[in-house]
């Protein structure tokens, strides 16, 4: 069963929320699970079936060779070496092609399921990895925000902080999905998202202890997790375990197969966070043949999910969002690699998505003084579309301090 | 009469915490040092859970009977004491033919197509697959260094699982992921070995000594591409990190400063293990960093860097971030500043400063501290009373899945702490750590012996063995290939990848030794017996005191006593003194997977 109702985000009334919303209940209630029927009855104003996916390429994505203004001298002039020739690319214009190694990125572009943004920064940009990511992750550049965007959302669109309404897949969790009133469920490896134990002692094993009133700010966190493992746990494995698909998510699938499972087997969740963990994409040093493999390996994996969710017919639900805390340097430095920049793209793919281009490429012949990009749009103004139009919470001026105007890229 | 507990004078855990005096709570923020009549076992306790792994009551009650100074001075000045551990027992792995190691396989590769030789492997005069024996031995030093890190790491753990100078060990994990290397990228087992003998040889003198010799540390130049850091087109990666992240934080120097503090480190590298400064590589014009100009090199821009206050309270706070508590006000971080910069940046007066102080001992520093996964690991198997880490489960294994491989760290800011360590997942992995310890698996494979499923190295060897062509042995079993990476594969025909990770690993196993597979040897039995318990709830009040460093409520710790008594039949320990080890092994497991117990 999927939303039927397509609404420009500025006529979402109440009433038709309300109607999304029992159409999204009756969606669980078929699968099984009564429990979210009745909590999405009362739930927020926003509920429906429709899912975000959050995809994080940490180390700072060189955007100038993943989507490549071939049609621009000025990229050939600052990177005499690395610069990715344009008979090489996968042209899907006459300005743009996209890195070789991503066919998968092609075919989304081409079959009108892409949607990219140009020119995402903020002002007084950070060059630190993990500052800019922090502010990424919080949607509060240069300030001191302590939640992450994903969780406040949660929190303004799940009043009621429904189990499981946040996956996080990595080894920890990110700040972006760090929320006041939902625990996010955090895993890696769902086979060994379980718990041993005896038979005999299951019964004291999930046994946690209310700590509400504890003095010690540690154990009231640690008792408010092991409710949350007590709670997703067996829904996850089970998922898993009963997942089985014949799409080829390639080499590195990221994590997609995990959540695809998960969407597949009706989980709650609405807002789904990974990333391609560890740095990866750092690419000081020797960068052409690294950087191309890393690219193919997000462009396979992200086809694959698309192709996946059409199989088992969610492709109308679910948006990803792809990002990066930084682009890099417009000039190559002298070891054929890069340097921490400013701006970059995001992308927004899926097949509710208008594709397209959207915002302003920056200038490449008028860099600032760090020879790095200025950029045109606030990251935030993707984040308040995304949030506005694709999840139908259209307070984001709340949500994210600030106003930003959103893309027409919903509906 | 028998009195049940760990050993004289050291009671329950609830007791234990009643010790705390209840002055206590006003200590938060105080830097003065604790008087010797607030000492007592429960401060020893936690001194040991702190600045070291734990201790086991035996310990506990050694440290509980000396002043609080002498206690703290043990720890803090531990070179006097004699800790004759053995060296690590290095497989010889490593030869002269593989320096200076190309940074990638197609290098190596691409090396031996135009010289006809490459890792001190000559290319085949003709025949297929020219190129195999070079792709082969470039994947068998990649092999070969990982599996001898992972016996690095399980060296360095028996270290701090039995060392007499526990803050010697502490310091150099504090360390491994302050100035955070991954063998990942170095790919040389030893220059992670040279690392971490610094840290544990430097990890308590002076900071400034040690930046140095981090700066000039052939792992950490591989780590942060020093190679290619020269006069005329420095890069930044290395001063970057130094200042963000080794010395000052984020804030306290512009890019400017970043790019000037590079000209000042060009030309330092490494040959094989040595550190080199290539003159000719060295940009020697005036640099300016952080307002001081002058014709800087290396060391006289982390003399700059270290004359800023800001570098002096960053470390210090760092130090008391990881070993009191999370929330540092801006006061103490400046007085604990202060005080490294007046000790000329020497790092075991400002330990003793704070493992003395009465804010080290206050109610908002005790029991809130979330272990990191080598901490729980290590001091669960020291309040267990083991002389050597397990190798079943494997140790690095549990680490890695527990989010902390030693030698690992995620990325160049090291881990992250506090309650990133627990997530749902991880926080059940926890608990199934001290299953998988308790009741062995029997189903293990080592896995420095058994490739698993990685690049399909098991599948190929079997149909290689079958008589299978290469092409068709290695072509993955994959279902409809439609990803670009996985046609990608193989198309050079000089070199099989597959077949070279397959013989990788083969030609890895033969050299590098295999890791000790002894299970755990427990004996809870004879722990509480020890402790002179005579029925189940004293056995498990014994476990909770020896364990767990907070309280548990009432309820849990009757209904843990239930359950014992359930298992054995009888609340009777004497009647049950034949088949006590199981049912005790079971109540373990519900103990150490109590939340409670990741606290220290």
């Amino acid at each position: 069963m999927k939303p039927t109702i397509h609404l420009s985000t500025k006529s979402w009334t109440r009433r038709d929320v309300l109607r999304a919303c029992l159409c999204g209940a009756g969606a669980g209630a078929l699968n099984g699970m009564p429990l979210v029927f009745s909590r999405a009855l009362a739930a927020d104003a926003t509920a429906s079936n429709r899912i975000l996916v959050v995809l994080e390429l940490s180390g700072g994505n060189d955007g100038l060779n993943t989507l490549v203004p071939h049609g621009d001298d000025a990229y050939y002039r600052h990177r005499p070496r690395i610069g990715i020739r344009p008979d090489k690319l996968r042209r899907i214009d006459e300005r743009f092609g996209f890195n070789p190694g991503m066919a998968g990125f092609e075919g989304l572009y081409k079959d009108g399921r892409m949607a990219v943004v140009h020119g995402c920064g903020y002002a007084q940009p950070s060059f630190s990895h993990f500052t800019s990511m922090a502010y990424w992750h919080t949607g509060a550049p240069n300030s001191g925000e302590e939640t992450g965007w994903v969780g406040r959302l949660a929190d303004a669109i799940d009043t009621q902080a429904t189990p499981n309404f946040i996956v996080n897949i990595d080894e920890a969790q990110s700040l972006a999905v760090s929320a006041r009133n939902h625990v996010p469920v955090v895993f890696d490896d769902p086979e060994r998202f379980g718990r041993k134990g005896l038979y005999q002692t299951r019964p004291l094993l999930d046994q946690v202890s209310d700590a509400t009133h504890d003095a010690n700010p540690s154990r009231r966190y640690l008792l408010e997790v092991a409710k949350s493992a007590r709670a997703a746990s067996q829904l996850v494995r089970d998922a898993w375990a009963k997942y089985k698909t014949p799409v080829d998510y390639g080499i590195v699938a990221v994590d997609l197969p995990k959540i695809a499972s998960l969407i597949a087997a009706g989980m709650p969740t609405r807002l789904y966070y990974t990333s391609y963990r560890h740095n990866a994409f750092d690419t000081h040093v020797q960068q052409p043949d690294l950087h191309q493999r890393l690219l193919t390996y997000v462009s396979d994996a992200v086809a694959g999910f698309m192709k996946d969710l059409q199989r088992i017919g969610r492709a109308d639900d679910v948006v990803m969002l792809v990002f990066s805390e930084f682009g890099r340097r417009v000039p190559e430095n002298t070891s054929l690699g890069t340097d921490h920049g400013t701006a970059n793209h995001m992308y927004l793919i899926g097949k509710p998505v208008k594709g397209g281009h959207y915002g302003t490429p920056p200038k490449l012949d008028a860099l600032d003084e760090g020879d790095n990009l200025v950029f045109t749009t606030d990251f935030r103004r993707v984040y308040a579309s995304v949030i506005d139009g694709w999840l139908g919470y259209d307070d984001t001026r709340k949500l994210l301090s600030g106003n930003f105007q959103t893309f027409p890229i919903f509906g | 009469m028998t009195r049940c507990s760990p050993v004289r004078g050291f009671g329950l855990a609830a007791l234990l915490l009643s010790g705390f005096a209840v002055n206590a709570a006003e200590w938060a923020g105080d830097l003065t040092p604790i008087g010797t009549q607030d000492w007592n076992a429960a401060r020893a306790a936690h001194l040991l859970e702190r600045a070291g792994f734990g201790g086991t009551p035996e310990e506990i009650a050694l440290y509980a009977a000396m002043t609080p100074q002498a206690a703290v001075r043990r720890l803090v000045y531990h070179k006097t004491i004699p800790n004759d551990l053995p060296a690590f027992d290095d497989s010889g792995a490593h030869d002269p033919g593989l320096e200076p190691f190309p940074p990638s396989r197609p290098a190596a590769t691409d090396l031996a197509k135009k010289t006809g030789e490459s890792l001190g492997v000559k290319v085949k005069p003709a025949g297929n697959r020219r190129l195999q024996p070079v792709a082969d031995r470039f994947f068998y030093w990649l092999r070969a260094s990982r599996l001898e890190t992972h016996r690095l790491a399980y060296w360095w753990a028996n270290r701090m699982l039995v060392t007499r100078r526990p803050l010697e060990e502490k310091m150099a994990l504090f360390w491994h992921g302050h100035f955070a290397t991954n063998e990942e990228k170095v790919r040389d087992y030893r220059k992670m070995l040279k690392q971490l003998e610094l840290f544990q040889d430097k990890g308590t003198g002076s900071f400034r000594e040690l930046l140095i010799s981090v700066a000039q540390d052939p792992a950490m130049l591989a780590f942060l591409d020093a190679a290619v850091n020269v006069k005329g087109a420095p890069n930044e990666n290395f001063a970057r990190e130094i200042m963000e992240l080794f010395t000052m934080g984020v804030g306290n120097y512009t890019e400017t400063d970043i790019r000037e503090a590079a000209r000042a480190f060009t030309g330092w590298n490494f040959v094989d293990l040595n550190f080199v400064i290539s003159p000719d590589k060295h940009d020697s014009m005036v640099k300016t960093v952080l307002g001081r100009s002058g014709n800087f090199d290396g060391v006289a821009v982390i003399d700059v860097i270290l004359a800023h206050p800001v570098t002096a309270e960053y470390i210090a706070g760092k130090i008391y971030r990881h070993f009191v508590r999370e929330d540092i006000s801006p006061e103490l971080r400046k007085a604990l500043g202060a005080k490294l910069r007046d000790a000329n940046y020497q790092i075991a007066p400002l330990l003793e400063t704070i493992f003395l102080s009465r804010e080290f001992y206050s109610p908002a520093s005790i029991g809130t501290r979330i272990k990191p996964p080598v901490e729980l690991v290590v001091s669960t198997y020291r309040k267990m009373g083991l002389k050597e880490i397990p190798g079943v489960p494997d140790f690095n294994e549990v680490t890695e899945m527990l989010g902390q491989i030693l030698f690992y760290p995620p990325t160049v800011a090291g881990w992250a702490h506090g309650r990133s360590w627990i997530t749902p997942g991880l926080l059940l992995a926890r608990g199934n750590f001290v299953y998988d310890t308790v009741f062995p698996d029997i189903n293990f494979l080592p896995p420095d012996r058994y490739p698993g499923n990685d690049y399909q190295i098991a599948a190929v060897s079997e149909k290689l063995a079958m008589g299978l062509d290469v092409t068709t042995a290695t072509k993955p079993d994959a279902k409809e290939m439609t990803s670009i990476s996985m046609q990608m594969a193989d198309r050079d025909e000089d070199f099989n990848t597959r077949l070279a990770s397959y013989r990788g690993w083969q030609m890895a196993i033969q050299k590098v030794k295999p890791i000790p597979r002894a299970t755990a040897q427990l004996d809870l039995a004879g722990m509480v017996r020890a402790a002179g318990c005579r029925n189940a709830q004293q056995a498990v009040d014994v476990l909770l005191a020896r364990f767990v460093s907070v309280p548990v409520e009432a309820g849990t710790r009757a209904r843990i006593g239930k359950f014992l008594e359930s298992e054995l039949g009888t609340g009777d320990l004497s009647a049950a003194g034949t088949f006590l080890e199981e049912p005790l092994r079971s109540t373990l497991h519900l103990i150490l997977s109590l939340p409670e117990y990741q606290l220290g």
